[in-house]
């Protein structure tokens, strides 16, 4: 297990030098190590390498990876708490609202204009995870007072409500300003273009600190896989468990979908991958779904940028074009040659 | 040990358990028979805090409305009628669940040798050590089952509650499984509260018994003293008599 979980961790890591190496201009690897020791511990940078080939892969490329790892790591560990936590295969933050009430947030910017003062630039980002997690928690207030248990039912269908209200009234607000209307539609695909090393130092420290975070609580997604009455009989705290892994899974897929738009699919998927490959143990389930979610978000956003350079795909939309028969591949392939033996 | 006094719950306003009281003593096993929908898996949700009540239930004098729910947990495991697999765990790790109170495992939660060593024990006792590392999605009922026995032995509690423990168990299991909870009660200074259909393994399991109709009592006791042909033939609605001599006639034709 630990061999498999270096390997991940290795693959993962070469992803990432991919994602700085590969591009209109393809970059040797030798020469992405020395650009980044020259940037990062200030070693001398070898003659060769040109100026403009240091700004490509420092101020370009390699942020651009890092925010691809840090937001799929983001997204999937998000995914692997609501499928444990609702006992459902197909639960993610989207399910319970947060993309939808981020998008609302996103469109008061977009549409109307909405403006922080004195740090315009970070109004996006920030009203999207406001409201991203603001739908969440107004969600777990409304479960509470419906349900004393906290019955998964009673979260997933009022996130259900939630999603379907507030989408209606982003489609409204939309409606009525149409003027912005293509930038919003392009911000709910998701995009990495033009994000910079501001957005990685704070997404980072959010995704490292939200999957260490969740990976404390990994007995009780364990226990809490076995369902509620279970997990009451062993001692967990239901309602406060809910309430914390909830809402950390929202805040950790806000923060990523604040920076970069709405991307699907990894948060579903990853998960199950993980678990097809290292089991169903959460202390391997968080941490490799971060790993694996993060490797698979820069191959995306790799293919996403090149395929059609010097124009980009929407990311959302490539991570489902490759991930969902990979996933296929992966978790229905064996199934085939089973039926056969039997 | 345990205490329920004039216990009544239900679900959606109806009450299903109406007025039971009883008295539980370590080393003294209780058995709850009765017909289907009588109100046993009702009753021991109750004694388990996962249904509110009217009433006092009371753990080592204690009330359990003033208990907190790992206090309860820490004293009470119960082995629930149907468990949803959703995600596939080996054996071990879902032994290993059960130590969820007792493990002292730092900041991620990993196990130490000795919740280890316990884990191991407790699949002794349910034979299933050789299994360990098998997925929980490939056993069988039986098999399943006595995982989950594991799970509530690994609890260390003083009270474990069976809902319909022998479900899925075939006759060898069904023995071996009510003899090692006959030992483990007394061994451990503990109880057993069982929900049973079969009243031959309840009265093997038990010293006492609660015989439930329509969600209330129809006779508590010692098992000696209360089963009685006329009780089963009031409770069940059956000819008792006549269906005891068709098994015997069966039992000495098989004999013979």
């Amino acid at each position: 297990m630990k061999t498999k979980a270096a390997t991940a961790a290795c693959a993962s890591l070469i992803v990432v030098m991919l994602g700085a190496a590969l591009g209109s201009v393809s970059i040797p690897p030798g020469d992405i190590f020395s650009i980044i020791s020259h940037k990062a511990a200030g070693s001398p940078l070898p003659a060769h390498i040109e100026p403009a080939l240091v700004a490509i892969v420092w101020n370009l490329r390699l942020p651009r990876a890092l925010l691809a790892f840090f937001v799929g790591a983001a997204l999937s560990v998000s995914g692997a708490v609501m499928q444990s936590v609702l006992r459902n295969p197909l639960a993610s933050s989207y399910t319970l609202g947060v993309s939808s009430g981020a998008s609302l947030g996103a469109g008061l910017v977009i549409l109307y204009g909405v403006s922080i003062p004195f740090m315009p630039a970070f109004t996006l980002p920030f009203l999207g995870f406001l409201f991203g997690l603001g739908t969440i928690i107004l969600i777990m207030a409304i479960v509470t007072r419906l349900d004393w248990q906290m019955e998964n039912i009673t979260i997933i269908l009022t996130g259900m409500v939630f999603t379907l209200f507030i989408n209606a009234v982003t489609m409204l607000m939309s409606a009525l300003s149409r003027e912005h209307l293509q930038r919003l539609i392009f911000w709910q695909m998701g995009s990495f273009s033009m994000k910079d090393w501001q957005a990685v130092f704070i997404l980072a420290p959010a995704a490292v600190l939200g999957t260490m975070f969740v990976a404390h609580f990994n007995r009780e997604l364990d226990i809490m896989t076995f369902g509620e009455e279970q997990a009451k009989t062993m001692g967990v705290d239901l309602k406060k468990v809910k309430w914390i892994l909830l809402v950390t899974a929202a805040a950790l897929t806000g923060s990523a979908v604040a920076f970069v738009g709405v991307i699907g699919f990894v948060d579903l998927v990853a998960p199950h991958i993980i678990r097809k490959l290292f089991g169903s143990a959460h202390r391997y389930v968080v941490p490799m779904s971060a790993v694996f979610g993060g490797g698979f978000m820069v191959v995306c956003d790799l293919i996403a940028r090149t395929v059609v350079s010097p124009s980009e795909l929407p990311v959302g939309t490539v991570t489902a074009i490759i991930g969902a028969p990979f996933f296929a591949w992966l978790y229905f392939g064996g199934r085939k040659k089973k039926a056969k033996v039997v | 040990m345990l205490t329920l006094k004039n216990v009544s719950a239900g679900y959606d306003g109806t009450d299903v358990v109406k007025n039971i009281s009883l008295d539980v003593k370590s080393c003294k096993n209780l058995s709850i028979i009765g017909p289907n929908g009588c109100g046993k898996t009702t009753l021991l949700k109750v004694i388990a805090n996962l249904l509110p009540f009217r009433g006092d239930v009371e753990i080592d004098g204690r009330p359990v409305r003033k208990m907190k729910s790992r206090e309860i947990s820490s004293k009470v495991a119960m082995l629930a009628q149907t468990s949803g697999i959703y995600f596939a765990y080996s054996v071990f790790d879902t032994v290993m669940m059960g130590r969820y109170l007792r493990m002292d495992s730092g900041f991620f939660g990993l196990p130490s040798t000795e919740d280890a060593k316990h884990v191991t024990r407790c699949l002794e006792a349910v034979n299933l050590v050789a299994e360990k590392d098998k997925e929980i999605t490939k056993l069988s009922g039986g098999q399943l089952q006595r995982v989950f026995l594991a799970r509530a032995l690994a609890q260390q509690p003083e009270i474990i509650l069976l809902d319909e423990p022998t479900n899925h168990l075939d006759l060898k299991y069904q023995v071996e499984l009510i003899d090692y909870l006959k030992k483990w009660a007394p061994e451990n200074n503990c109880a057993v509260i069982g929900v049973l259909h079969d009243i031959n393994l309840a009265m093997q399991l038990s010293e006492n018994i609660l015989v439930m109709k329509n969600g209330e009592t129809q006779a508590y006791g010692k098992t000696s003293e209360v089963v009685t042909g006329n009780l089963l033939e009031k409770v069940y609605e059956i000819d008792v008599a006549r269906y005891m001599a068709q098994s015997l006639k069966r039992w000495e034709s098989l004999r013979s």
